[in-house]
């Protein structure tokens, strides 16, 4: 009995790791596509079938040439070799055995003289259609065969001895790839498309936003929770309302707003309207109710001030909801993408933040997948890696979010 | 009684709040002219409209407010405390910020993020110089150790700001912000300032305020008003005022550029206008049922055996609402069932749970324009993975059971009938993980001896998650869905990111914001625009009404 | 009392309030005047006497970029008391114009810059662009090309032509841009004997795109994007085109119209030969995927740095009507609101001459617009791609270009946005071209009745 509890917990367990897993590798992909892909060349990132690691193909220089050769994989006497392409686009025939058509070669048309009688090239017509007539040297015979159709064909060479020289399709060709990671993408997405200046102004404008939201959060939550003044439930109550409002709602008298202040296209227009929040304050408000009163009612005797109190006893009680505001301010300063895109124009570079930088690369850059993913991830990257530093924070601040509201 | 107050004043208190009373004498004095001349229109300032009459709103109430003060001050009592620091407060804080504005600080924001870059590292130190100090309260036992910790933290961190400031560019900024101080104009603005600030002071301190008989209450209150008095003007001056000011634009024609007539509903009518018609058969072409000039066909439906057209005169706000709510149909359930189901595995206290609960909720604090361009990629119809995987999922099935199945090759982003459901997928990947942990924290609140019990009743997996998760999860479901509404109805950068044009193919992806974005800061209507928003928050308040409504039923049932 | 204490505070509040945003009266400053605070570099920019002009044109990638700022600091070097700051503006899925437009209204747009032809109507009826005319004064408009520089002389409120709103950046026509390793290998003939032998007609091109696309799956005989331009040059082709001659109504439901819509639907629907309509044709095509891509001179930057087979572009194919093109063209405007008109004209001016036009199509960005034998056969010469040629037979009369233009009467963007999402229903096959001929200017037409 116990015997088969135990198998029958372990079964489950076994199908909770692989739902999880499953879930888990779900979750991410997408992360680890855009990770390897910003270190792929451009060719290789329109790759198919695609592939997660970059690869890139292997030149070799070879003797005679300026250029180094890319090398391919190919298949010589039922071995496979290292060869170069040494010239392309080939004229080329499709020869086929006049009563077997199926049975044909593809060879280089130098290679093929058309049989002429009286001049004219010999015609033959198989199932109703003529092809010509060619003399094909296949290996080291001549064949009779017709051409049935045209394409064109490689020149694949021995690096070491160019004569032995192989005819095949070069599209469908192996070309010898190795794993090769670009990190320069990075570099050059940083410096030529502005992203630098981009995370530096996110830094700055996040950083500003999230301290002064907490200052006005905390004072103003303090006063809604611990201090009577006229009219301050109603106030409340209003506050509470507005939380519901959409943005969108907001966004163009807030615009007109701007451009009459003059902070279109300024940083100040990106932090200082976000720096007062209902939801902060009622965030904060709703956890000063629950500090006990007698301490405080202890210092006000003591003769302490109000902002002293709020120092000493309620800032650090607070910690836990300091730290979900700021995790959610965070998020939302670095993240957001509607206000900077109304309210940051395109054409004075200096003042882009992330989010606007990477919609202005994902236009210029759509020939080069490798570097709009190399931009996606710079404005990823950072908050990730906050996360796996104070991943504690983060998720309880999510759940006390859920449990609160 | 009244004589025994006067005396215990001191003559220096005495006199600081007649000079007080004297200006705010002056005070209403120059605002009654100030006002007066706005209103006749000889001030120099060139105002335009709405500046203006807001100034001589201004005006009056400054001088109605500070002649109340006078009066209540020359009796000394307590109210006259209260308006006198109420409208010396605001004049300050109105000075100052205009002082800041002149001195261009705001502005020059901007060549803070040009230096900013290079302060970076001096930055760090201030949190190498946190964390020395936190790391002091791991030696709780020894105090002395403890503190030693915390002083140098302390000084590196301070120092390291220090640094900051000076890489940062501190002492240029303040050359410059003295050298603008020169203008007269400017100074002036400083010196009001300066004034207000005086006037506070000569209010505030305690011989005054017990001279003006203040007693807790009025304290506190003033307290009350000062602690909030950030938030709130910030709150009223970049929310509040905005949103009434946007209910004023949804009534006006507004273009971006100043030109603006008062339309009344019309813009509202246009949207709402919808006509019926019926038809005689099903495949009629608009033009024979619809007046075309005014509506364009939205759809036609089939009700009692007849058909008929639905035209609408804005046929794009209405195809944009249907995908918004569509949207939301398909986006909450496939992020909040999945979640619902995960969280309960993640329950369960197998090791290693911490780690995949932290794997699900990297997509939600990912920026949602870069997650859109890895999936756009992903959902490449050539060369995408999601295509690749699909076909190699088909080729598999195909060898091994011998089916026949055909590889779709679905043009996610550009067929209209995918486009939406992939923004869809997209989206609910992103918010799964957020909802799977909030849906864990509610888990977590249930008390265990539940289940016990149920054990013990003998029921089943199954039955236990049926009727005791479900219904004790109910307030954490409630709140997920609710969130994931509002959120899904304002999608927007989704589709900006994704589609092209934004709302392609075939507006099968047009939401309303990005509807509302088009109107308003692409062809600069902006007053419809308003409008569109209006009714967008209509719809939102009316579903999470409904929701609310349905949170109380269930709720009356279930407990 | 308390309530009404509190009342009158939250009016005040909210009166105060509203007086911050009057703090900035009409124009802000220009950056120029202010002085630099904290900026602890001392990087004073030259000497204070110069006029700081902002400009700024549309580039679609980095190539354009350092071409353009290229010309910006040569200009400046030419141009005495006049210093100038390029900036590259958005990419065209970052909506430029739109941009552009707010930053008027805002007063942070640049002195001159360059917007599309069919965007010049809205500019110029919303006042946001100067009229040049008198700045400009006996100016020679003839030495452009007379399709665009009908527009820009345009007067709406006479219907004369008599006013100047800026002069064209440049012209281009769409030609295919060919990847002859897959026309090579799939054995067809090469377009540009065709061309020349007189027989690219549209069904020599759909013989080529078949046997290409016979190739592989991911392999396609023929891409274009999905915006106007491409389904302009089929009407116009077949003979049809947008609007009346008189440019007042909808043209689309004509049968000459119908009959180059449904030519291109076919590429799409019945061949299945196209890249599909809607997924962006341009990284296949670099990646070597796509065996005609049809685009403008613009292109040829991207496609030199990136593509590593054999390319080269041929004319557009012949139609019922003639090989058919589109005349593009942007043009320099200067901001109504510009300090410094004089120095703006001028710099449109020295931005749209001849050795100026030279050293971009040296760089392969785009086609010089002055009619001049000497920039085209400069032009010529500036390979790859090797048959530079086919550009300019776009322009030549016998592909009678349309001249893209805008609307003077009715709302471009908007007739775009209908055109569009019609056009892209009938590409992907969800309307019949029949429904789409019945219903398209019924709808269209709305927006000239405005």
């Amino acid at each position: 009995m116990v015997k088969s509890y135990k198998l029958s917990q372990i079964l489950s367990n076994l199908l909770a790791y692989i739902v999880l897993t499953l879930f888990a590798a779900v979750m991410l992909f997408p992360f680890l596509f855009m990770l390897f892909t910003s270190f792929k060349v451009p060719k290789d990132t329109f790759n198919y079938p695609p592939r997660l690691l970059p690869y890139e193909a292997q030149v070799i220089e070879v003797e005679g040439f300026e250029e180094p050769l890319p090398a391919y994989a190919v298949e010589v006497n039922g071995k496979m070799e290292e060869y170069v392409l040494v010239e392309k686009n080939i004229k080329a025939g499709v020869f086929a055995d006049p009563g077997d058509l199926d049975n044909s070669y593809t060879l280089p048309l130098t290679d093929a003289t058309p049989v002429l009688e009286n001049g004219e090239p010999v015609m033959v017509t198989v199932d109703g259609e003529a092809y010509p007539m060619f003399d094909v040297m296949v290996g080291d015979e001549t064949k009779q065969l017709v051409q049935t159709g045209a394409t064109s064909l490689g020149a694949f060479a021995n690096p070491d001895n160019l004569s032995q020289v192989v005819y095949q399709n070069v599209r469908l060709s192996t070309p010898v790839e190795s794993v090769k990671f670009h990190p320069e993408n990075y570099v050059d997405v940083l410096e030529l498309q502005n992203m630098g200046r981009a995370l530096t102004n996110t830094t700055l404008i996040t950083l500003l936003v999230v301290l002064g939201q907490l200052v006005t959060s905390v004072v103003g939550g303090y006063a809604f929770a611990r201090l009577r003044f006229p009219g301050r439930d109603s106030l409340f109550v209003f506050y509470l309302g507005t939380i519901m409002i959409p943005f969108v709602v907001l966004v163009i008298p807030l615009y007109q707003l701007m451009v009459m202040v003059g902070w279109v296209d300024r940083l100040a227009a990106l932090i200082i309207p976000w720096v007062f929040t209902a939801y902060g304050t009622f965030l904060m408000r709703q956890f000063f109710v629950t500090v006990p009163r007698d301490i405080e009612e202890a210092a006000l005797i003591d003769g302490a001030s109000r902002f002293q109190i709020l120092r000493k006893i309620f800032l650090p009680a607070a910690a836990p909801a300091i730290a979900t505001l700021a995790t959610f301010t965070f998020l939302y300063a670095w993240n957001s993408f509607f206000w900077p895109l109304v309210v940051i124009n395109t054409g004075s570079s200096q003042n882009h933040v992330l989010t606007l930088a990477l919609n202005i690369l994902r236009g210029r850059a759509a020939d080069a997948p490798n570097l709009v993913l190399a931009g996606a991830a710079i404005s990823i990257i950072p908050p990730m890696l906050l996360f796996i530093l104070g991943q504690r924070f983060f998720i309880e601040s999510a759940m006390s979010s859920g449990v609160k509201g | 009684m009244l004589g025994n107050a006067f005396i215990s004043i001191d003559p220096k208190t005495k006199n600081l709040i007649r000079v007080t009373s004297v200006w705010h004498i002056v005070l209403a004095a120059v605002a009654l002219i100030l006002g007066i001349a706005t209103a006749a229109g000889s001030v120099l300032l060139e105002l335009r409209g709405v500046l203006r009459i807001v100034l001589i709103v201004i005006c009056i109430f400054t001088a109605a407010a500070s002649g109340w003060a006078v009066y209540e001050l020359w009796g000394f009592r307590r109210r006259g405390r209260t308006i006198s620091l109420v409208v010396n407060y605001l004049g300050f804080i109105l000075f100052f910020v205009l002082s800041l504005h002149f001195l261009q600080v705001f502005i020059d924001i901007d060549k803070l993020g040009e230096t900013f870059g290079r302060g970076l590292i001096a930055l760090v130190g201030v949190v190498i110089g946190y964390l020395i100090s936190a790391f002091g309260d791991r030696f709780e036992g020894k105090p002395e150790l403890s503190q030693q910790y915390s002083k140098v933290g302390k000084w590196v961190a301070l120092i390291s700001f220090f640094v900051f400031l000076l890489l940062v560019g501190i002492i240029p900024a303040i050359a410059t912000l003295i050298s603008r101080m020169a203008n007269p104009f400017i100074f002036s603005l400083v010196l009001m300032t300066a004034v207000f600030g005086f006037f506070i002071w000569t209010i505030w301190r305690e011989p005054s305020a017990a001279a003006l008989k203040a007693n807790n209450a009025h304290k506190e209150a003033l307290d009350g008003f000062l602690f909030l008095s950030p938030n709130l003007l910030g709150f009223l001056l970049f929310f509040a005022g905005p949103l009434l000011f946007s209910l004023y634009v949804s009534f006006t024609d507004w273009d971006a550029f100043g030109n603006k007539n008062w339309v009344g509903l019309q813009n509202y009518a246009k949207i709402f206008n919808l006509n019926v018609q019926p038809m005689d058969s099903p495949d009629m072409v608009v033009t024979e049922v619809l007046d075309t000039t005014v509506y364009d066909e939205l759809t036609r439906v089939k009700l009692l055996g007849k058909n008929f057209m639905i035209g609408a005169q804005d046929k794009l706000f209405w195809i944009s609402l249907r995908n918004t709510l569509l949207f939301g149909l398909l986006a909450v359930p496939l992020s909040v069932i999945p979640a619902l189901l995960l969280s309960n595995v993640l329950n369960s206290k197998i090791p290693g749970m911490k780690f995949f609960r932290a794997v699900y909720f990297l997509p939600s604090i990912a920026a949602t324009v870069g997650v859109s361009l890895i999936w756009q990629w992903l959902y490449n119809a050539a060369v995408g993975n999601i295509n690749y995987f699909i076909t190699v999922a088909v080729n598999f099935f195909n060898s091994t059971f011998g089916l026949a199945l055909v590889d779709p090759q679905i043009r996610w982003l550009s067929d209209t009938k995918t486009a939406l459901i992939a923004i869809v997928i997209m989206a609910a990947w992103q918010t799964m993980g957020y909802n799977t942990v909030l849906f864990l924290a509610g888990l977590q609140n249930i008390p265990k001896e539940l289940y016990e019990a149920a054990v013990v009743d003998g029921a089943g997996t199954f039955r236990k998650f049926w009727n005791i998760t479900v219904p004790l999860l109910a307030p954490t479901t409630f709140f997920v869905i609710t969130t994931s509404i509002i959120q899904a109805l304002q999608m927007f950068e989704q589709v900006f990111v994704m589609t092209n044009p934004p709302g392609g193919p075939n507006n099968s992806t047009l939401t309303v914001v990005l509807y509302l974005y088009q109107n308003g800061f692409q062809r600069f209507k902006q007053g419809y625009a308003s409008a569109t928003a209006w009714v967008l928050f209509l719809v939102i308040f009316g579903v999470t009404l409904f929701q609310f409504q349905r949170q109380r039923n269930s709720e009356a049932y279930d407990i | 009392m308390n309530r009404k204490l509190f009342a009158s505070l939250i009016v005040l509040l909210v009166t105060l309030s509203m007086v911050l945003t009057a703090c900035q009266p009409a124009a802000p400053e220009t950056p120029a005047e202010q002085p630099a605070a904290e900026q602890p570099a001392a990087e004073e920019p030259a000497s204070t006497d110069e006029v700081t002009l902002r400009w700024r044109t549309r580039p679609d990638n980095q190539a354009e970029i350092d071409v353009y700022s290229a010309i910006s600091e040569e200009l400046d070097a030419e141009m005495d008391g006049v210093s100038l700051v390029y900036e590259p503006g958005g990419s065209e899925s970052s909506s430029y114009q739109d941009v552009l437009k707010t930053e008027i209204g805002a007063g942070t747009a640049p002195d001159v810059f360059w917007i599309p032809g069919t965007d010049v109507a809205d500019f110029a009826t919303r006042g946001l662009i100067m009229e040049l005319s008198d700045v400009a004064g006996d100016f020679d408009t003839t030495a452009f090309y007379a399709g665009p520089m009908f527009h820009l002389t345009y007067n709406p409120e006479t219907g004369a032509n008599d006013a100047l709103w800026g002069l064209p950046r440049d012209v281009s026509t769409f030609a295919l841009y060919l990847n002859m390793d897959l026309i090579n290998e799939a054995g067809a003939a090469d377009p540009r004997e065709l061309a020349k032998n007189g027989e690219w007609t549209w069904e020599a091109f759909l013989d080529v795109a078949q046997k290409v696309r016979a190739l592989g799956s991911d392999i396609y005989g023929y891409g274009a994007n999905a915006w106007w331009g491409p389904y302009a040059t089929w009407l116009n082709a077949a003979g049809g085109g947008f609007f009346t001659p008189d440019r007042d109504a909808c043209a689309l439901d004509t049968e000459e119209s119908i009959a180059g819509l449904d030519f291109e639907r076919s590429l799409y629907v019945d061949y299945d030969v196209a890249v599909p309509y809607g997924e962006d044709s341009e990284p296949p095509f670099l990646a070597g995927k796509v065996a005609m891509f049809q685009n403008g001179r613009w292109a040829t930057p991207g496609v030199r740095a990136n593509a590593d087979f054999a390319w080269d572009v041929v004319g557009l194919p012949e139609g019922p009507n003639g090989p058919g093109n589109w005349l593009f063209w942007g043009a320099y405007v200067v901001n109504a609101n510009t300090e410094h008109p004089e120095e703006a004209w001028a710099l449109a001016q020295k931005l749209t001459e001849a050795s100026t036009q030279a050293k971009i199509s040296a760089l392969g960005t785009n086609i010089p617009s002055r009619v001049s034998q000497e920039a085209l056969d400069a032009f010529l010469t500036f390979t790859p791609p090797d048959n530079n040629q086919a550009f300019l037979d776009g322009i030549a009369a016998e592909s009678n270009p349309t001249a893209e233009g805008p609307l003077w009467v009715g709302n471009w963007p908007e007739f775009d946005a209908i055109m569009g999402a019609k056009v892209n229903a009938v590409m992907t096959g969800e309307l019949s071209v029949d429904e789409f001929k019945a219903t398209i200017c019924s709808e269209a037409n709305k927006v000239f009745q405005q």
